[in-house]
């Protein structure tokens, strides 16, 4: 093909070329009319998780960790036809504990204290709210959030909007974003290090620019581009050793496609994500399920999903002093300005299947519950070098849910 | 970021995805009963999309791609 080059600079032009050549013809896969009924909802989160040690390495590890039972809400209303207000609310319960660095570190079982959050029972409560306009050929959507926990507030707003063509078979998404957060550093579980008056701010600056596009009456494609600009405090209050830098400019493709297929009357769902930072984290994402509606409106929905990620350039990986007294962490490389055992900023492959029945009941209700389970391992990573010091992460989930349209 | 980095990963994927997408599209409105199904559409539910996506965001290091808007939390 003659707009592939050998050269970066020529393929970044052809990006470009493309884009240009794609955006005159931007239009709407779907219908972008007002929603003609309201819905409210309801879903209840159970969430277990845990860690296991099977490697010489990690063997006694083996521990439970966090717990969380979270409910949330959700309404939708249409008005005059143009016009749809939708609000979620939701509240988690948060017990347990988490490793201050890598697998280890955990505060005394006594203490119950949850060392990513600060606090022990630790409620979060957020809630946003969206109101969109419809157009004839777009829509139009002005969001907020707000986020609150005893440690952490966080406020955003955003707007969102997308162009059709004519017969709707392209959709153009433009969307932006700013979240300003609210770190509190002044409480006992804060790490000596870190403890201050004055708390630490983040200020988080986000673009959208997306195409959904119908290739058949049966396919449907989507690909999104994000670019997230954020500065401010970005290290970890309750983990130590770890000092983060101060800004972190994220960048994402997202891929998605939907296939139905007629006879089976069942639809495929897969999705692709890249993700690269400045920390250094590079991400592949890879999802798919597949919706099979059943007699009695039944329906089930088995997924499967893998990631892999590298590790952040400042990620510290687990030292022959740590393997041998787990009670200490791994020095930082001296001189470091930054540097994290957050087992999150490691090197791991991660993979999680899932079920979801759901069961439509009749006069508009639909009731639904799901079953997830997720494996992170060092050794899963395709992308980048695990740190075997590092134990396996399991999470196991439940989600019931229930809603109505009127 | 490093740029270069970015381009060798994305840019391959990317001109594909432009160029498919840029392709001619001929279905008409009555063919799009199939389209019109929820499982169809990229929403999906919307409260398990919101439990799941702040499970994974928690844990990993990557996050976000689907779109922009919503709250922070101190879990990440």
């Amino acid at each position: 093909m003659a707009m592939v080059s050998t050269t970066r600079s020529t393929v970044f032009s052809a990006l470009i070329a493309s884009a240009a050549m794609l955006l005159p013809s931007a239009k709407s896969a779907y219908a972008d009319a007002a929603p003609e009924k309201a819905i409210v909802g309801m879903k209840y989160l159970n969430y277990h998780d845990s860690q296991s040690g099977d490697t010489a390495q990690t063997a006694g590890m083996s521990r439970d960790r966090m717990n969380v039972n979270a409910l949330s809400f959700m309404g939708m209303v249409p008005i005059a036809g143009k016009w749809s207000v939708a609000a979620t609310f939701i509240e988690d319960s948060i017990t347990g504990a988490s490793p201050a660095y890598h697998s280890s570190g955990f505060p005394s079982s006594n203490a119950k204290h949850d060392a990513s959050s600060g606090a022990s029972g630790e409620l979060r409560y957020a809630g946003d709210l969206t109101v969109t306009r419809y157009f004839s050929r777009g829509t139009l959507g002005l969001g907020t959030s707000y986020s609150q926990e005893s440690d952490y507030i966080s406020r955003g707003i955003s707007l969102n909007g997308t162009l059709s063509t004519e017969d709707k078979n392209t959709t153009v998404s433009l969307g932006t974003a700013y979240n300003s957060d609210t770190i509190s550093l002044d409480k006992p579980a804060v790490v000596a290090s870190k403890q201050q008056d004055a708390p630490g701010r983040k200020k988080v600056y986000s673009g959208l620019v997306g195409v959904t596009r119908v290739l058949s009456k049966n396919d449907v494609v989507q690909l999104n581009f994000t670019y997230t600009h954020g500065h401010g405090y970005y290290s970890d209050p309750y983990k130590a050793p770890d000092v983060r830098p101060g800004h972190r400019n994220i960048f994402t493709v997202m891929t998605r496609w939907n296939h139905h297929f007629e006879a089976p009357d069942g639809t495929a769902r897969l999705s692709y994500r890249y993700y690269s930072d400045t920390f250094g984290v590079r991400a592949h994402t890879f999802g798919a399920e597949y919706v099979q509606p059943l007699s009695k409106g039944w329906e089930l929905t088995p997924m499967v999903r893998f990631h892999s990620q590298s590790a952040a350039d400042f990620y510290v990986p687990v030292g022959a002093a740590e393997l041998a007294d787990p009670s200490t962490p791994t020095p930082p490389p001296v001189g470091a300005l930054h540097y994290s055992e957050d087992q999150r900023l490691s090197a791991f492959g991660a993979f999680s299947y899932g079920m979801k029945v759901s069961k439509d009941l009749g006069h508009s209700w639909l009731v639904d519950v799901k079953y997830e389970h997720y494996q992170q391992r060092y050794d899963w990573c395709i992308n980048g070098h695990g740190d075997p010091g590092v134990a396996n992460f399991n999470i196991r989930d439940i989600q019931l849910g229930i809603s109505r349209k009127f | 970021m490093k740029k270069s980095h970015i381009l060798s990963w994305a840019s391959p994927l990317v001109l594909m995805a432009m160029l498919s997408l840029s392709g001619c599209s001929s279905v008409q409105p009555w063919e799009k009963q199939n389209l019109a199904k929820p499982e169809m559409t990229f929403e999906g539910d919307r409260l398990d999309t919101s439990y799941t996506e702040h499970i994974y965001s928690s844990k990993e290091g990557a996050s976000g791609g689907y779109g922009v808007g919503g709250g922070g939390c101190g879990c990440n």
